[in-house]
């Protein structure tokens, strides 16, 4: 076996470097003597409360501590102020005596993630992450209420991504795992350039649930962002669609720009719901029924219009300013 | 050693998946790598390279579709450093991620430097090369070529303290040339004429805020103030006809200035707090916007009855202000049952000062407008229940209810003249329920259930949602490396009053199956079928030689069908990844197009619009050394509609592809 002797080699520099790492927690006092059958563990005095520090678990998962420096939830070890209820493994899995005198097993811990339902994984993270504004709807959101949780996007230990512990190495994969819609949407030939990487799911998405929409009637969209607090997060980027015009479209802000877009992919130019602008008009501007701002119907296009004279069939051709004009009511400049 | 050296540090950039467009990785927290010097731990990646294309057929459909171009790159790069003790002197973390640097339409870079306890700051740069034809919708008048950048700061001081101050600034800026119209000089008989703007947009936005811990309390407090303005200037290059063949206009002469300069200062206040049977969070925001702007434009060429001079000046303010409150309670009633309940109110007014003036130097006549006021007024209220009723099976639903009114007044004749503004008040409740089901069936395989029936008494628009409901399906099995879910979704919706029918029917299913079988191959493949059909009355006017009123519906069918393939082999001297995706609209079937100028003809052709876009990949990597490896991917893209639009075929194909070396250390 030629690669036995690099192999030797590489397990040695392991061996010692684990040893390296470990020689911290040798100086640290030792608890009571384990059970003499296998190798002592080297624990720190377990607290009232059974919280034994990370040192001794690093004894036995020297993998998941060897790297731990890179990760966000080591601020609380680096701290060394946090109370051991908050601090380190412990933190998230709970007093670890048990676990020790045990030696080892899934189930003498208090939070095994892989054991623990939907639920309880939501709550133990929210006992630290529950105050911040973007997570405020978290328990009302459509992911909470599909059982999908912190650790169905976010992994703490072999996260792909360092900022925010994604789960996948990027944001696009992880939502494309169930969202498959949406991927097949961003596949299409006018889309936003997620695929790409200059627009990602969470500039207009909030998965940790948002605030009731301050468009349509509030109901739907569940997870879409609010620019500036309260208003459509397309406004973000299409800041010249924002306004506050003179003449403002209404439908923009009455039902949102998805009264005529499809926000995520369209196989129709411009994101548009057809291939067709004046399809697009007609369909609300027909002059029927109790809609619009008068309530008499959303106003019928001009008897000079001749819909067979193809230079009314694209009417952005001369309402430019359709998503509202501060010069003509028409939107004509 | 060497050998094994260099697969451990390749290992995990392979085990990302690369883009042949977007090769950027990111970073793994994986296995440790990477080299320590003093008290950090330094990573590395630089790929650079050579990216090409080949397009034939419509360019500048292909360039608003993908817009890949040829030149040498910084495809990608990360750098990150950790402090391996937490106390770095200046900082504990920087990360640096880039992607498409140098010359690629899409170009991003992140940065994060943060010191524990004392600061964190995050910065995001992004640019996009918008390229749009405007075929489709203008007849190729409507054409941009722009480039948007956007940069995005935030400073928090003090993170993981009780009292965290924060800081941040964004800035958007979007330029380049573009063309647009201009109708002249009889608004419903008139010619249009094309004009040549050179697009300046900017938006700058500041924000400065505190977080306060206490007495279990959380407090949020953020002041922001958004600027914008658009400077951009408009003028006609060769003095040019209509764009119309039988119009009769000409234009001599156009300028027109019209810059918008506006502002948006914000407040946000948030509380929030948990205990151990409820929690408790509110959010209060205002925001008041406000557009200031003026717009002199001078026109003078010939109309429908001869020569045409005309003046026209607009000035002043619109304001938008937008107050929002939003109370969200938790109540943990037993450790089966969770109750939220959220109450939300919405009020913003669209108003302001301005006057416009239209004057005709030929007719020595002018036409004096006021703003449209338009108000907008909501109370929302939703409750939701979940409950545990066993470890497997676990059931929600809620009640939503919705009130709007919309207050609207518009002038309707010169506003000098007495009572003329109509007034308009209205005013729709919305009544919605939804319920569900998530039952774990087996440890890996989950069931979710859901639907959602709704009512709305008095829609805005013949599109809105009326009588509503959906439904939403999804199996998902997971266990190790395999994933494999499928579902289904639909939306139906029926709007009908009199005169106007409006229903659609948006039914979608999805099926997809990943799997890493090997460490040395995995699979992933898709399939989505999007369908959705609608039908709508409408009244138009048509018909020669002279158009009359004329009833119809409109009726649009799209049956889209998108797959995806993708297949990753890890071999011991290359990494190959084929991947193939294809997206594509049958339509309803039809085999063409009717010979337009009919009105049958007309609404037969809008009613569907066939087309394929398919994408197939090819990627290869090999080590070259134990921190260099080369790479190349090919990636072809065929767009192909069935029988386009009045404009005619928009196909394209193009074969792009890049060479590149990496370096990680």
């Amino acid at each position: 076996m030629p690669d036995s002797a690099p192999r030797i080699r590489s397990f040695r520099t392991i061996l010692l470097l684990s040893l390296a790492l470990l020689a911290p927690a040798a100086a640290v006092p030792q608890t009571t003597a384990p059970p003499q059958t296998t190798a002592p563990l080297q624990t720190t005095a377990a607290t009232p409360g059974g919280f034994v520090g990370s040192v001794t678990c690093r004894t036995c998962h020297p993998d998941v501590w060897q790297n731990f420096y890179k990760n966000p939830h080591y601020k609380s070890v680096a701290s060394g102020k946090e109370p051991p209820e908050k601090t380190g493994c412990e933190g998230c899995h709970g007093a670890g005596a048990a676990h020790v005198a045990a030696r080892g097993g899934k189930t003498t811990i208090p939070h095994a993630y892989s054991l623990m339902q939907p639920e309880q994984i939501l709550e133990n993270c929210l006992s630290c992450h529950a105050k911040d504004v973007s997570r405020a709807n978290i328990r009302r959101s459509a992911h909470t209420e599909a059982n999908v949780v912190c650790s169905n996007c976010h992994s703490i230990h072999k996260s792909q991504a360092p900022k925010y512990l994604l789960a996948a190495a990027q944001q696009k994969d992880l939502c494309y795992q169930c969202h498959a819609t949406q991927r097949a949407q961003f596949e299409m030939p006018s889309k936003h350039r997620v695929n790409e990487g200059v627009v990602q799911c969470s500039d207009c998405h909030n998965p940790h649930g948002a605030f009731a929409a301050t468009w349509r009637t509030g109901q739907r969209p569940r997870l879409v962002n609010q620019a500036s607090n309260n208003e459509e997060t397309c406004i973000k980027c299409h800041q010249d669609k924002r306004g506050p015009f003179v003449f403002e479209h209404a439908a923009t802000r009455v039902d949102g720009c998805e009264a005529c877009h499809l926000p995520h992919g369209s196989m129709n130019s411009k994101l548009l719901r057809r291939p067709n602008t004046f399809t697009v008009c007609l369909e609300c501007h027909n002059g029927a029924g109790s809609f619009g701002r008068q309530a008499n119907g959303v106003l019928l296009q001009s008897s000079q219009h001749n819909m067979l004279d193809p230079r009314f069939q694209n009417c952005t051709n001369c309402h430019v300013r359709i998503h509202g004009s501060n010069a003509d009511q028409n939107f004509l400049r | 050693m060497r050998r094994y050296l260099l697969f451990s540090l390749i290992l995990p950039l392979l085990a990302v998946a690369q883009d042949t467009i977007a090769p950027t990785t990111g970073e793994t927290v994986g296995p440790p790598r990477g080299v320590n010097h003093g008290d950090y731990n330094v990573i590395q990646q630089w790929e650079t390279g050579y990216r090409y294309s080949l397009v034939g057929g419509d360019v500048g459909k292909y360039r608003s579709d993908v817009n890949f171009r040829n030149g040498i790159r910084l495809l990608n790069s990360s750098l990150s450093a950790n402090s391996r003790d937490g106390h770095g002197k200046y900082f504990d973390e920087i990360v640096l991620n880039t992607q498409g640097l140098g010359n690629d339409p899409y170009e991003s870079a992140m940065l994060r430097v943060q010191k524990n306890r004392l600061y964190r700051y995050d910065m995001q740069w992004r640019l996009n090369d918008y390229f749009n034809p405007g075929l489709a919708t203008a007849g190729g008048l409507h054409f941009a070529n722009l480039q948007q950048r956007w940069q995005d700061h935030e400073l928090v001081m003090f993170p993981q303290s009780k009292i965290k101050l924060r800081g941040g600034y964004s800035r958007h800026k979007e330029d380049g040339p573009a063309l647009t119209t201009i109708n002249l000089f009889d608004n419903l008989r008139g010619d249009i004429f094309n004009l040549f703007s050179n697009v300046k947009r900017e938006f700058n936005a500041y924000r400065i805020g505190a977080d306060v811990d206490a007495l279990g309390f959380r407090l949020t407090v953020l002041r922001t103030w958004e600027f914008y303005k658009e400077d951009t200037p408009y003028s006609l290059g060769a003095p040019p006809s209509g764009v119309n063949t039988t119009g009769a206009g000409t234009l001599t002469s156009f300028n027109r200035a019209a810059p918008i300069h506006g502002s948006t200062p914000a407040w946000l206040v948030a509380l929030s707090t948990e205990r151990k049977h409820f929690a408790f969070n509110g959010r209060f925001t205002n925001s008041a916007g406000r557009r200031n702007f003026i717009q002199n434009e001078s026109a003078i060429g010939t109309g429908l009855s001869g020569a045409a001079n005309r003046l026209v000046i607009t000035y002043g303010d619109a304001r938008r202000p937008v107050t929002t409150g939003d109370v969200n309670l938790t109540f943990f009633a037993t450790n089966r049952i969770t109750i939220t309940n959220n109450t939300s109110l919405d009020n913003r007014r669209m108003d302001g000062n301005s006057v416009y003036q239209q004057f005709d130097f030929a007719s020595l006549t002018f036409v004096t407008y006021n703003f449209q006021f338009l108000g907008i007024r909501r109370i929302i209220n939703s409750t939701d229940v979940h409950v545990r009723a066993t470890k497997k099976v676990d059931l929600f639903g809620g009640y939503r209810f919705s009130n709007r009114e919309i207050r609207s007044i518009q002038s309707v004749a010169d506003p000098l003249t007495p009572f003329s503004n109509e007034l308009t008040t209205q005013q729709n409740t919305v009544h919605a329920g939804i319920a569900g089901v998530n039952w774990t069936i087996h440890s890996a395989l989950r069931l979710h259930l859901e639907a959602e029936l709704g009512r709305n008494d008095n829609p805005f628009y013949p599109i809105s949602e009326r009588n509503y409901h959906t439904l939403d399906a999804r199996l998902q099995y997971r266990k190790r490396s395999l994933t494999a879910s499928t579902g289904y979704k639909q939306n139906y919706n029926n709007n009908s009053v009199s005169l106007a029918n409006y229903s659609t029917h948006s039914r979608n299913y999805f099926g997809n199956f990943s799997w890493a079988a090997r460490s040395w191959i995995s699979l992933d493949t898709g399939y989505s079928r999007l369908h959705l059909d609608s039908a709508g009355g409408i009244q138009f006017f048509a018909g020669a030689p002279r158009a009359t009123l004329s009833q119809g519906t409109s009726v649009y069918i799209s049956n889209i069908h998108a797959a995806n393939l993708g297949v990753r082999l890890v071999l011991k001297k290359a990494d190959i990844y084929a991947g193939y995706n294809i997206t594509r609209d049958t339509g309803d079937g039809r085999p063409g197009r009717l010979t337009t100028g009919t009105l049958d003809a007309l609404f037969y052709n809008a009613q569907t619009y066939p087309l394929s876009f398919q994408t197939p990949m090819l990627r290869l990597t090999l080590p070259v050394t134990a921190r260099l490896k080369w790479n190349a991917g090919f990636q072809y893209y065929g767009y192909h509609e069935e029988f386009g639009l009045n404009f005619g075929l928009q196909n394209y194909h193009a074969a792009t592809g890049y060479t590149s070396l990496l370096w990680a250390f």
